[in-house]
């Protein structure tokens, strides 16, 4: 009934939304009952003791925005990866992959659908961090609250889409879990999660303008510090633009590989 | 199937039949393979050495933003060494892998022991610990300014051995309590090492903290030879002292040993009793 009446992308969209929705209630329900999955969460509070402690053993305390901030980035990029691998991972141990895939529903919206359950609950590391630097005495405002509140927005859009884009990958890999152990500390290196970018060689700061994390990161950085936010259009666009780019990589890289393991019957033995 | 068969790892030793030694022997069989399962050589160097080495440089690009190149070598060389210790704590993973699989009840109701059998069955983290340490030091090391004397570097390399064999303790009683508890693995390995991380002179002297908090600190053998370490580093000589740092951390790891392999007993004590011992959760 519903088709006759309604355009066939009405329908499509409509059907894409309800995937999104069941996956995210799905992941949701996982988080409950997967403390495992809420790891980053709790190393964020100790991370972020280590990173104050830093500063304060040096007497700089003006460096603690750069302490502060680290763990969250740090929170949202690891359980990002983590559910890209283990969403695909887990659904394939336990032998649920091929009938996620077979379902009438869409595969990538399910799977965007948990990637933005997780990338919601990990913005959760920003107030821990914020909170355990509080109670330790260190108190970093909040400059400019509306770039701060935009960054986050654009940053989080951002580590979904390049969630959806390694999650494409991992269809196609049984190596996910080591992939998501590899593509840690170097990401924070070039997203100068911690350590501005600036401060790496010369010939590497080029391909940390390919990653996000070091926009976002600088953005935020600079919604902290006290005086004029520069470049501000500059970064959102950047931010966007690259999160735009891992989605439509890896929107594309999904429908190739379920193309391809439907018609080799390989997806449980990637 | 039969290549399978013949491939099958010779796990006889001329150890006599019935000693503790003869099943940590075969044990460790069990561990090479397990890490031959896990790695190649070049995964292990392209990923797992890779990303080791990216994290030490993270810590010391740290005292890049700091502006001093001191705090570059002391967050280098803590970061670097610790990761000895983060490697080492894999033990607890591997561990309760074999309640996951479930051997757990077999290796109970074999005529071994529990403790040697878990004794031998994670060594393969000690030699891939100190690997990746040796390289972070003395190879990449050097570009941050952190450099050894040759008689300093050996006697850096007999400290990073002392202290995988001594973190391996602590980790195998760790392995031990969390065999009881398996929704808590990973929580220990991680927890554990950023404690390590946070109060045993991997990012701050042990001295910025409380003297209680000192106290918990020492009960982490890395907190011992990381100050030998960094002793050998600054070219201070005095053998003895470096002496006294890595003897307490085998003293201290030598009563993690006994808590885990008492552990151990009494969790297969207490699940011939009740039955508990099965496969995890």
């Amino acid at each position: 009934m519903t088709t006759a009446i309604l355009p066939r992308t009405a329908v499509a969209a409509r059907s894409y939304a309800r995937g999104v929705s069941a996956g995210l209630r799905r992941e949701l329900r996982e988080l409950r009952r997967s403390p495992d999955r809420l790891m980053a969460l709790v190393t964020a509070p100790l991370l972020t003791l280590v990173f104050v402690a830093i500063m304060l053993n040096n007497g700089r305390d003006d460096l603690a925005p750069y302490a502060v901030l680290a763990p969250a980035l740090l929170v949202l990029w690891q359980m990002a990866l983590q559910t890209s691998g283990d969403t695909v991972e887990a659904e394939r141990e336990n032998g649920s992959l091929e009938a996620l895939v077979a379902a009438p529903s869409s595969f990538p919206a399910v799977i965007a659908g948990r990637i933005l359950a997780v990338t919601g609950v990990s913005m959760l590391g920003f107030a821990e961090s914020w909170a355990v630097a509080a109670l330790v005495g260190v108190r970093v405002a909040i400059v400019h609250p509306g770039v701060f509140v935009g960054a986050l927005v654009v940053t989080a859009f951002a580590t979904a889409c390049s969630a959806l884009a390694l999650a494409a990958l991992f269809v196609r890999t049984r190596a996910a879990r080591a992939f998501q152990n590899t593509l840690t500390y170097p990401f924070y290196i070039l997203g100068g999660v911690m350590v501005p970018v600036e401060f790496l060689p010369d010939w590497i700061e080029p391909l940390t303008r390919l990653v996000f994390l070091s926009w976002s990161s600088d953005l935020i950085r600079q919604s902290l510090l006290p005086g004029p936010v520069q470049g501000l259009a500059e970064h959102v666009v950047a931010i966007v633009l690259l999160g735009v780019v891992s989605c439509a990589i890896g929107g594309f890289l999904i429908r190739l590989a379920l193309r391809e393991v439907r018609e080799s019957g390989t997806i449980g033995h990637a | 199937m039969p290549e399978r068969t013949a491939s099958r790892p010779d796990v006889s030793t001329r150890l006599p039949r019935g000693t503790a030694w003869r099943a940590v022997v075969a044990s460790t069989r069990n561990a090479w393979a397990d890490f031959a399962a896990t790695f190649t050589p070049l995964s292990w160097t392209l990923g797992w050495l890779g990303r080791i080495v990216a994290q030490v440089i993270f810590y010391a690009l740290i005292g890049s933003l700091l502006g001093s190149e001191e705090q570059v070598r002391y967050l280098y060389i803590g970061a670097a060494v610790l990761a000895t210790a983060m490697e080492t704590l894999l033990v607890v993973s591997t561990s309760t892998r074999e309640r996951y699989s479930g051997t757990l009840p077999l290796l109970v109701a074999s005529p071994s022991a529990l403790w040697p059998v878990f004794l031998g069955r994670s060594v393969q983290w000690l030699p891939s610990g100190v690997a990746t340490a040796t390289v972070a030091l003395f190879v990449i090391g050097p570009g941050f300014g952190v450099t050894f004397t040759l008689a300093d570097g050996v006697a850096t390399f007999g400290v990073l051995v002392v202290l995988a064999i001594t973190t391996y303790g602590y980790a195998f009683a760790l392995a031990a309590l969390v065999l009881r508890h398996m929704r808590l693995r990973n929580w220990a390995t991680n927890l554990s090492y950023i404690a390590m991380m946070l109060v045993s002179g991997v990012t701050v002297p042990l001295t910025f903290w409380p003297v209680w908090v000192q106290w918990i600190a020492f009960a982490f053998p890395i907190t011992h030879t990381l100050v030998a370490i960094r002793h050998l580093e600054e070219g201070v000589r005095p053998g003895l002292h470096v002496l006294g740092h890595v003897g307490t951390a085998v003293l201290v790891s030598l009563v993690w040993y006994v808590i885990g392999a008492v552990s151990l007993q009494r969790l297969a004590a207490s699940g011939r009793r009740d039955g508990s011992i099965e496969f995890a959760e």
